[in-house]
């Protein structure tokens, strides 16, 4: 069940304070019940006893006044009568309002009534008969009617008294019965304060701490480093929800080391990247380079390399898969090969066979570099470049008849990808470059730039755009594209972007070189 | 940069299994399909088909990682091919060479015939 910290304190104090009041109640009513007996045996039954007593006896002790006074003459005697007669009247009207119930009232009425049968006797027949002188007629007369009214006075007293016997034995039995009831009460209520106050004071705060003890280790091993730890709190209160939080935390926290740890290795890949990146190009008569490289977010595998050796300018453009760290390992593993190759003078067939060997013994199966390697003499403008998967590279050049710009993908032989296979094959382009034709080599990331709607730029817009671009030149030519790819993208690159556009400017010597092509061009245009 | 998962089927052919990767295959998802791929080797089930009908987007991490499954799947004593109708996949294993050294074909069924 849900319930808050605070409503557990609250219903706690709440059962205990009712707990208590319930304790007092039981005891008040105990003590009501207490003065009631009290009240009924001390105010009412014995005061009516007393009285009882006190009429009986008075009654008697008229009978034997009077007889006294039949037996002696002496008017004492009468005057004693008298006193009990005031006496008992009193005593009567005591009487009378102490007794409330019904049987009680009977019997009163007729005890009363016997007593002012007794006294009218006395009155109207005894002491006149003795005033007559018959003393002994009058005591006949006492004898045989009063007596009798005596002795009925007597009984009903008798039974008066007894009545008033039986209610001090039904209080006290009431009594009895109560204070087994309150003594229960107090017994269960007593138990269940104990138990409520116990829970309060030793349960309570006792798992409160052992889920605070659970929460604090946590944050410790949090704060050490473990961010793997099962806080399981089952409170229903604001402790399980803090626990909750604390296992969103730890996870919060792991996303944060991995993102840190992500960063690091971008960082560490991006800086890999930039070394392969040559600071100064070579430059030379004839041929105009402009390389542009935008590294993606994740850092992906793009690289180049130019050379200059004779009259040949040596370019190689390459995308290694997969990104990060990876995969600018691996671009640095084909560079180096690369150089070292071509610094021992090998030639291209040789350097790609050995770039492929030591990236297959190398990398993982899941790994692979495609590459355009490519030579441009410049003093002939004879171009020649082996494709290993790459994307074919684009020709930019002007129509020989109204000298508007044309443009292809140079389909040429194609090779396979680097790492993979035993023999990527070594079939080689060739083509003649005329002075103001651009060469384009560039990497998938142009090709395969996303838009936020998830449309890939692809072929037909990069053949658009560069038809379109076609009169800036190369630098300008170069920044507009990727501006163009990088807008289509909405500025988010998912795969880094190079690009490297080399312009053949014509013989810096001023001499048409004599070497032509024979034959079919070996490549098909898409024009 | 999430890491992303792409939704893998995995079908039952007797012979063969089929993946079908639903969504594109880059390098946010392509883990999904490393992890079934071993999978499928560590289940002695090595001969399998990659549908890849349902996979809009492939970049190299993608593709990278069916041609390392094809080496992985190989020396396990098994193989596996492509099954694929788009034009933008199928250029990518034309460009890269890897269309040579793997069974593609446009149905399961044909891809299938080609495993070794």
């Amino acid at each position: 069940m849900k319930l808050s910290l605070r409503w557990k304190i609250v219903g706690g104090f709440g059962l205990l304070l009712a707990l208590i009041g319930l304790l007092g109640w039981v005891t008040l009513s105990l003590f009501s019940s207490l003065r009631t007996v009290q009240r009924r045996v001390f105010d009412d039954a014995v005061p009516g006893l007393v009285t009882v007593d006190e009429i009986v006896r008075s009654y008697t002790a008229q009978s034997a006044a009077v007889r006294g006074f039949l037996i002696q003459s002496q008017d004492s005697l009468l005057e004693q009568y008298r006193v009990e007669v005031g006496t008992v009247h009193v005593a009567q009207r005591d009487a009378q309002r102490l007794f409330t119930s019904d049987p009680e009232r009977a019997l009163l009425r007729r005890l009363i009534n016997a007593g002012t049968d007794f006294q009218a006797l006395v009155e109207d027949r005894v002491v006149p008969l003795a005033d007559e002188g018959r003393r002994a007629l009058a005591f006949s007369v006492l004898g045989q009617r009063g007596t009798p009214l005596i002795s009925e006075i007597e009984e009903l007293g008798n039974n008066l008294r007894e009545l008033q016997r039986e209610v001090v034995v039904r209080s006290e039995s009431d009594l009895r019965s109560q204070s087994g009831q309150a003594r229960v009460i107090l017994l269960v209520v007593t138990v269940g304060a104990l138990v409520a106050g116990t829970a309060l004071a030793v349960l309570l705060p006792r798992r409160l701490s052992s889920n605070i003890q659970t929460l604090v280790g946590a944050a410790r091993a949090i704060g050490s480093g473990d961010l793997d730890q099962k806080i399981q709190i089952k409170s229903g209160d604001e402790i399980e929800e803090l626990g909750a939080r604390f296992t969103e935390m730890q996870s919060g926290l792991k996303r944060l080391h991995q993102l840190a740890a992500q960063d690091r290795e971008l960082e560490i890949a991006s800086s890999i990247q930039r070394n392969l990146l040559q600071r100064t190009l070579p430059r030379t008569p004839g041929l105009q380079l402009v390389p542009i490289q935008r590294q993606a977010n994740l850092v992906g595998g793009d690289w180049y390399d130019v050379d200059v050796s004779g009259s040949e300018m040596t370019v190689a453009v390459g995308d290694s898969s997969g990104k990060g760290i990876g995969a600018a390992l691996m671009a640095t593993v084909v560079l180096s090969v690369l150089r070292a190759e071509r610094g021992l003078g090998a030639g291209p067939t040789r350097i790609i066979q050995r770039a492929n060997q030591a990236l297959k013994e190398a990398t993982d199966p899941d790994s692979f570099t495609t590459l355009v390697y490519a030579t441009v003499d410049f003093r002939s403008g004879a171009a020649t470049w082996l494709n290993m998967g790459h994307p074919s590279p684009f020709v930019l050049t002007s129509s020989p008849r109204d000298g508007r710009p044309r443009g292809f993908f140079l389909e040429g032989p194609r090779n396979r990808a680097l790492g993979w296979f035993d023999d990527p094959g070594a079939g080689q382009t060739v083509m003649q470059l005329e002075p103001g034709d651009r060469l384009v080599f560039y990497t998938d990331g142009l090709l395969e730039a996303k838009s936020p709607e998830g449309e890939i730029f692809g072929e037909e817009r990069l053949g658009q755009a560069m038809l379109r671009l076609a009169s800036l030149d190369c630098a300008d030519l170069s920044e507009a594209l990727v501006r163009q790819v990088e807008d289509f993208a909405a500025g988010k690159l998912d795969d880094d972007l190079t690009i490297l556009v080399i312009e053949y400017q014509g013989s810096p010597l001023g001499e048409r070189v004599v070497e032509e092509l024979t034959g079919e061009r070996p490549w098909h245009s898409k024009e | 940069m999430a890491q992303q998962g792409v939704e893998i089927q995995i079908e039952n052919k007797g012979g063969f299994r089929v993946l079908r990767p639903t969504g594109d295959l880059d390098v946010y998802t392509v883990g999904s399909l490393r992890d079934v791929l071993g999978q499928m080797i560590e289940d002695q089930t090595p001969r399998v088909v990659v549908d890849l009908d349902a996979v809009p987007f492939m970049d190299s991490s993608g593709l990278g990682a069916l041609m390392g499954g094809v080496r992985r799947l190989r020396e396990a004593g098994g193989d596996l091919a492509i099954s694929c109708t788009r034009d933008q996949h199928l250029k990518l294993f034309t460009i890269t060479g890897f269309g040579e050294g793997v069974s593609i074909a446009p149905t399961v069924e044909e891809a299938a015939g080609g495993l070794r």
